[in-house]
C-alpha cells in the first residue's frame, strides 16, 4: 500500500509530534519494512494503530520512571446519586479522571460499580449530581453486547458502521486490536461459538474500535486465562501511556497498585 | 521462543550488548536476536525500542549504505549506552541469579 | 449508511437460523392447506399465518439485538439507524415471504384480481414488521411477546369483520383488501383497506421508533471544565 507512510505521518502530526518529525520518522518506518522486504501494512500493522503505538512508546521513554504528566480531565462526577424508588444505590460519588490515568472501581457485589459505569456511559441518568465528560467514550459491558450469530469481522463492521468508519477500515483496525490481546478472529465463526475469554477480548475491541479518549470497561477480563490477563493490563497501560483515560471496574485488589485512582464504593447498597 | 512479556523487559538490554559488540540495523539485529535464540522478534517492538535507545542518547545513528535497496540506519552504543549497559547487565545477572536459586539445581 | 449495515447485518443473522427460518417460512403453508378447498378462507388464512410469521420473527430479531443496540448508540449510531436498519431487513424478508406465498395462491387458486391478492399479501408482511417490534418494544421478554402476538392474531381470524373490534385490529386492511381480490366487492373496499393499513403501519413504525429513542436514550453531558489553575 503506497500511501501508507503518508497516513502514518499524518496519523504523527495529529498526536502531536512536530512535523518534520513525523517525516523523518515515516521515511525510516518505510525503509525499516523495505529491509525485511515487506510491505509496511503488513510488516506494522494499519498506519494510524502503529502511529499510536509508537508514540506511547516514545512517550514512556522521555519520562522514564516517572509517567506522562496527567493530562486534561476526560471525566468528573461530583455528588452523583442514583436511587431506585426508596432504595439508594450510589450516594455522593465523586470522581475525576484525566489523560493517562487509570481510575479503578470497587467494592462489593451489589455496591452500584455496574450502575456508576452506566451513568458514566450515559446510558443511566443520575438522580441528583453532575457529570463532565468528554464526548467520544468507550463501553465494554461485563457480559453481553455482542450478537451471538455474527462472526467478530461483521461486529467489527456493525460497530464501524456506527462510528463512521468504512467497512475495509473496520475490519483491519478490528484485527489489528485483536492482535494486541493476542488473538486472531476466525473468519467464519459465529460469536456465540467463541470461548467466554475469546468473546469478551471481542467486547474489548468492540469498545475501543472508534478510538475513544475515555474506556468505561466493566470486569473485562472474565474468563481470561493468565497470559490475556497480563496482555490486558499491558493493553491498559498501553492506552495510558497513550494519554486516554480508563475506568475500569474490578474486584481483583493486587492490581490497584497499577492505578492512579481507587474509588471504593464500599458494602452492598 | 522466549514469552514476549519476559523478553520486553530486557530487549534494551539485549539490543546494547549486540550494538557493543559493533554497530548494527534493525534487520540485522533481528537475525541476531533469533540466531542466538533469545526471540523472533516483530518490527512492531524492536524499531520502537531502537527509537527509544537513540531518543535516551544510549545508541547513536548513522546513516549507511546497503548494496541493495535504500540506504541503513545503523546504531552504535554511545559511552552512556555502555554505562546503562552494565549497570542493565548486573540487574540481568542478579535476577538469573536469583532465580536459578529459586528453581534449584534439581528442576532441569 | 448505518441503517443500511445493520440491515445487512440482521438479514445475515437471521439467515443463519436455519430452523427458525424453515418454521417461519413453513407455518402460513399450514394455515392455507387447511382450508385449501375454499379460495376465501385459504387466502385469509395465508394472511394470518404470514402477520404471524413475520410479526415474530420480527420481535425475535428486536428483542435478540438488546445488548448490542446501546453499544451502537455509545460508539456513535443513532435509533433511527439502528432500529431503522432491522426493520428494513424484515420488511425485505417479509415482502419475500409474501411474494413467494402469493406465487403460490396464483397457481393453486382461480382468482379474478391476482394483483389484489398480491397487495393484501405485501401490505399483511409489510405491517406485520412494525407491529412485531412494536409488541417487541413493550414486552422485553420473548415469551410474553409471542403469546401476545398469538392473542392478536387469533382474534384477528375470530373477528367478525364488519364489527367495530375488527377495525381495531393490526391487520383489518388484509381482510378489506382480500374481500375486494377474491369476493369481488367494490372498490371503496380496497381503499378503506390501504388506508388503514397504511395508518397501522406509521402508527406502529411511529411508536416503535418512539419507544426505542426513550429506550436508548444517552446522557448528553457538558465537556469538562477547563482546569482550575494550581490544583491537581
Amino acid at each position: 500500500m503506497n500511501d501508507w507512510p503518508h497516513r502514518f505521518e499524518t496519523e504523527l502530526v495529529r498526536l502531536g509530534l512536530q512535523p518534520e518529525r513525523a517525516h523523518r520518522l515515516s521515511v525510516e518506518t518505510a525503509a525499516q519494512a523495505g529491509e525485511h522486504a515487506a510491505d509496511p501494512d503488513h510488516f506494522f500493522g494499519p498506519a494510524h494503530l502503529y502511529a499510536r503505538h509508537l508514540v506511547a512508546e516514545l512517550r514512556v521513554s522521555t519520562f522514564e520512571e516517572k509517567r506522562a504528566e496527567a493530562g486534561r480531565v476526560m471525566l468528573r462526577l461530583a455528588g452523583v446519586t442514583k436511587r431506585y424508588r426508596r432504595r439508594t444505590v450510589l450516594a455522593g460519588v465523586d470522581l475525576t479522571v484525566r489523560g493517562g490515568e487509570v481510575a479503578a472501581i470497587v467494592g462489593a457485589n451489589g455496591c452500584g460499580k455496574s450502575t456508576l459505569l452506566r451513568i458514566c456511559a450515559g446510558l443511566t441518568a443520575p438522580t441528583s449530581g453532575t457529570v463532565q465528560r468528554i464526548r467520544r467514550v468507550g463501553f465494554v459491558p461485563q457480559d453481553g453486547g455482542t450478537a451471538g450469530w455474527l462472526t467478530a469481522d461483521e461486529h467489527f463492521t456493525l460497530f464501524g458502521a456506527a462510528a463512521g468508519i468504512a467497512p475495509r477500515k473496520a475490519r483491519s483496525t478490528g484485527a489489528h486490536l485483536a492482535s494486541l490481546l493476542a488473538w486472531r478472529p476466525t473468519a467464519a465463526q459465529p460469536v456465540q461459538e467463541l470461548s467466554g475469554g475469546t468473546r469478551q477480548k471481542l467486547n474489548l475491541v468492540l469498545g475501543e474500535l472508534h478510538g475513544p479518549d475515555l474506556l468505561l470497561l466493566d470486569e473485562p477480563y472474565q474468563g481470561f486465562d493468565q497470559g490475556s490477563y497480563l496482555d490486558f493490563w499491558r493493553q491498559v497501560h498501553v492506552w495510558r501511556d497513550a494519554g486516554r483515560a480508563v475506568v475500569v471496574v474490578t474486584h481483583l485488589l493486587h492490581e490497584l497498585q497499577h492505578v492512579d485512582h481507587v474509588l471504593d464504593l464500599g458494602g452492598a447498597a | 521462543m522466549t514469552p514476549r512479556p519476559w523478553l520486553h523487559g530486557f530487549l534494551d538490554l539485549c539490543l546494547l550488548a549486540m550494538l557493543r559488540e559493533r554497530p548494527d540495523y534493525g534487520y540485522g539485529l533481528a537475525q541476531r536476536l533469533a540466531a542466538a535464540g533469545v526471540a523472533d522478534i516483530p518490527g512492531g517492538t524492536l524499531y520502537p525500542a531502537l527509537l527509544r535507545l537513540e531518543q535516551q542518547g544510549l545508541a547513536s545513528p548513522s546513516w549507511g549504505p546497503s548494496e541493495s535497496g535504500p540506504r541503513r540506519k545503523y546504531y552504535a552504543i554511545t559511552p552512556a549506552g555502555l554505562d546503562a549497559l552494565s549497570a542493565q547487565a548486573d540487574e540481568w545477572r542478579g535476577f538469573r541469579d536469583g532465580v536459578d536459586a529459586l528453581i534449584g539445581e534439581h528442576v532441569r | 449508511m448505518t441503517a443500511l449495515v445493520v440491515a445487512e447485518l440482521s438479514a445475515r443473522e437471521v439467515g443463519r437460523r436455519r430452523v427458525a427460518i424453515l418454521l417461519v417460512i413453513s407455518l402460513p403453508l399450514w394455515f392455507y392447506l387447511v382450508r385449501r378447498d375454499l379460495t376465501g378462507q385459504s387466502t385469509r388464512m395465508l394472511m394470518t399465518g404470514i402477520a404471524w410469521a413475520v410479526s415474530t420473527l420480527t420481535l425475535f430479531v428486536v428483542n435478540s439485538a438488546r445488548g448490542v443496540d446501546p453499544r451502537l448508540r455509545i460508539s456513535g449510531a443513532s435509533t433511527a439507524g439502528i432500529v431503522g436498519g432491522r426493520l428494513i431487513a424484515m420488511s425485505g424478508f417479509g415482502a419475500l415471504l409474501a411474494g413467494g406465498y402469493f406465487a403460490l395462491v396464483a397457481i393453486d387458486q382461480d382468482i379474478d384480481r391476482a394483483w389484489a391478492v398480491a397487495l393484501l399479501m405485501l401490505i399483511t408482511a409489510l405491517i406485520a414488521v412494525p407491529f412485531g417490534s412494536l409488541v417487541g418494544a413493550l414486552l422485553p421478554r420473548e415469551l410474553e411477546g409471542a403469546l401476545a402476538l398469538f392473542s392478536v392474531c387469533a382474534v384477528q381470524m375470530l373477528a367478525d369483520p364488519a364489527g367495530t373490534v375488527a377495525k381495531f385490529l393490526p391487520f383489518w386492511s388484509g381482510r378489506e383488501i382480500g374481500t375486494y381480490a377474491i369476493d369481488g366487492a367494490a372498490t371503496d373496499l380496497l381503499w378503506r383497506g390501504l388506508a388503514h393499513g397504511v395508518l397501522v403501519w406509521t402508527l406502529c413504525t411511529g411508536l416503535t421508533l418512539a419507544i426505542f429513542a426513550r429506550r436508548l436514550r444517552l446522557e448528553r453531558y457538558p465537556e469538562p471544565d477547563p482546569e482550575p489553575q494550581g490544583i491537581h
